[in-house]
């Protein structure tokens, strides 16, 4: 397990076939990471090295992965970290699916058949009422049902994030009220609220702005040597991360997409303040051992 | 005459599917934008959208647009409908600055209608070709106008997505009716045109890999005027591109570049090789969504509006990918 609190978790960007490198190389890379029974291998192996939970975007995949751990006893005290919805997947089927009506049908057919009577209930009365918050509520509570049923009672769901896409489409158009409501939902629900963003320091400001908690939300946002990502600039990033009341930001794409070599990554994560703890993916039982050794060496 | 809100661009989007909030997203965060109103067809997402947003005007026709004293337009509504909506937009002059998702019209007939309404009516005009924006085509096209590689000879280009991989025929998934080249091949076809300027297409293939009439995957042989010969391989039905991705080879008398959304590789005759990232390129934006092109694009085109000018690509422009398509449909006997 980790020390000095900072929390350790295996992302799974590699498990979806994903480089932000380039996508050449997560095709060269070939698919073992994507078995869902490798995956939960290497995410075993990092906990032995000293990763404390897994950061996933909640798919097919990943709820299979979960199920994996379940079934080999590997769930217990892992701190999971959800982001949902897993938006690529979503956009890429409304494209297939004749665009947001086909895949509202989709997934109000899942929604359904998952037989959770309170999401459909809050369902409904969202479509009569042509109430967002309501449908909201409907999604948050079949996919936070989803997980703790594939990932079991030992496992610990510490927090539920909006994927970035959502994240960072609600702070483009204003949206407070997504902010406020998502935030309170699961605040009511002994889950913290989580924010996946690409634009850390405007988020900052708005939640400040939105008289939104900042002690009572967790951010993860990209955060690296290079700058790779961080939105409007690294200096910007990096003031806002001082200006938080407490470590409340995961720190992702920390290696900057394979860019960075992790002795380098993990020096400068080391030396800034508020980090609550890091996400990183691992594709090989040799990065499993290595990376999370590392991690648990350099930020103790 | 601009007719802003404050110092503030007045804009609307026609049209609020995916990329219509994109861009709503992007715009709404531009200090010199004002989002004033939304155009969308669905009664069902309007419904939504009313409860959504506070100050936007929401409609269900570009007609109620005319009285909101817009500055600029965005169009993204489905490629067929870009003809009706840009005509309307010009014709009831809703705007005189008009943005459209890529590719302008659906036919080169069309392009070429709305190319001359433009040019009558005035206004900033820009097609929404983004990677012309990404930092690796934008480093792409600054080596190949400093002769890098030297004179260019040839090329090949792709345009690859897993969209549709592994759909059969029985499946409830539907590819668009305008076909892979206007969705997909598009934007290696503006590519080629900025890179190596106009050419003729010389021989094209296209298949149904779904069946039907579906045009899933297209080949096509050109001739530039310079007399660079180039080759396009397009489909939409290719394992491995969870991302739609685009990319060139470009053989030089002096070396060999390639790049693609994510690269840019150089390989000069005389043995030295140099390799940039989109971490190299200077790849940031003052707000991200969705890729820091789309960011830059949508500020370009405000800038331009507000400064008055013209801007690449322009509807000319882009007319020429529409009558380059027509060209490849023709060969490849799919259109008389």
């Amino acid at each position: 397990m980790s020390s000095q609190g900072k929390v350790l978790l295996v992302g799974d960007n590699p498990f979806h076939g994903i480089s932000h490198l380039s996508q050449e190389r997560s095709r060269v890379r070939g698919d073992t990471p994507t078995n869902p029974e490798y995956a939960a291998r290497l995410i075993g192996l990092s906990v032995e090295n000293g990763a404390d939970g897994f950061m996933f975007s909640v798919s097919d995949t990943t709820l299979l992965i979960l199920d994996v751990l379940r079934k080999n006893g590997n769930n217990d005290g892992l701190r999971l970290y959800a982001i949902v919805p897993y938006a690529y997947e979503y956009v890429r089927l409304a494209g297939a699916l004749g665009g947001v009506p086909g895949l509202a049908k989709k997934l109000v057919r899942e929604i359904v058949f998952s037989g959770n009577f309170r999401a459909v209930v809050s369902g409904l009365n969202g479509v009569i009422r042509s109430d967002l918050a309501s449908l909201f509520k409907t999604y948050l509570l079949y996919e936070v049902s989803r997980v703790r049923r594939s990932a079991g009672d030992k496992a610990e769901l510490e927090s539920v994030l909006l994927h970035q896409l959502i994240t960072d489409l609600c702070l483009g158009l204003g949206l407070d009220w997504v902010f406020k409501f998502y935030t309170g939902f699961l605040l009511k629900r002994g889950i913290t609220p989580g924010f996946n963003t690409g634009n850390f320091a405007l988020l900052v400001k708005k939640l400040g702005e939105w008289d939104i908690n900042l002690e009572d939300v967790v951010i993860a946002a990209p955060f690296n040597n290079v700058g790779f990502q961080m939105v409007p600039s690294k200096e910007e990033c990096e003031k806002a991360l001082a200006g938080l009341p407490k470590p409340n930001v995961l720190a992702i794409s920390i290696l900057a997409a394979g860019y960075l070599k992790p002795e380098e990554a993990v020096d400068y994560i080391a030396g800034l303040p508020n980090i609550k703890g890091v996400a990183v993916g691992v594709s090989k039982e040799r990065h499993a051992n290595e990376t999370f050794k590392l991690l648990r060496d350099k930020l103790s | 005459m601009l007719k802003l809100s404050g110092d503030k661009l007045r804009v609307a989007v026609v049209g609020f599917g995916k990329m219509g909030i994109l861009h709503a997203g992007i715009l709404n965060v531009l200090p010199k934008v004002q989002l004033v109103a939304v155009c969308e067809k669905s009664g069902l997402i309007r419904r939504f959208m009313k409860n959504l947003f506070r100050n936007v005007s929401v409609v269900d026709d570009v007609d109620e647009l005319s009285d909101l004293d817009l500055d600029a337009v965005y169009v993204t509504t489905p490629i067929s409908s870009h003809f009706a909506v840009v005509k309307s937009i010009y014709n009831l002059e809703v705007a005189s600055n008009v943005f459209v998702e890529k590719p302008l019209a659906s036919n080169y007939d069309e392009a070429e209608e709305l190319c001359d309404l433009a040019l009558r009516l005035g206004g900033v005009n820009m097609v929404g070709y983004m990677r012309r924006f990404s930092a690796t085509f934008r480093k792409a096209k600054d080596l190949l106008n400093q002769k890098v590689i030297g004179e260019p000879v040839s090329f090949s280009a792709y345009a690859y997505s897993s969209d549709f991989f592994g759909i059969d025929e029985n499946s409830k998934v539907h590819t668009p009716k305008i076909g892979v080249l206007r969705d997909l091949g598009c934007h290696i076809i503006d590519l080629a045109l900025w890179f190596f300027g106009d050419f003729k297409v010389n021989n094209a293939k296209i298949d149904s890999l779904i069946g039907g009439d579906s045009e899933d995957s297209a080949f096509f042989e050109v001739e530039t005027e310079g007399g660079v010969s180039g080759k396009f391989d397009v489909s939409w039905c290719v394992d491995g591109y969870r991302m739609p991705e685009v990319g060139f080879t470009v053989e030089g008398s002096r070396g060999v570049l390639r790049v693609n959304d994510d690269k840019l590789e150089l390989s000069l005759n005389g043995g030295e090789r140099f390799r940039w990232f989109r971490h190299d390129l200077r790849d940031g934006v003052g707000f991200w969504l969705g890729a820091p092109e789309y960011y830059r694009e949508d500020e370009c085109f405000v800038e331009i509006v507000m400064r008055g000018g013209s801007v690449e690509p322009c509807f000319e422009t882009s007319a020429k990918v529409d009558r380059l398509i027509d060209e490849v449909l023709v060969r490849a006997g799919r259109v008389e």
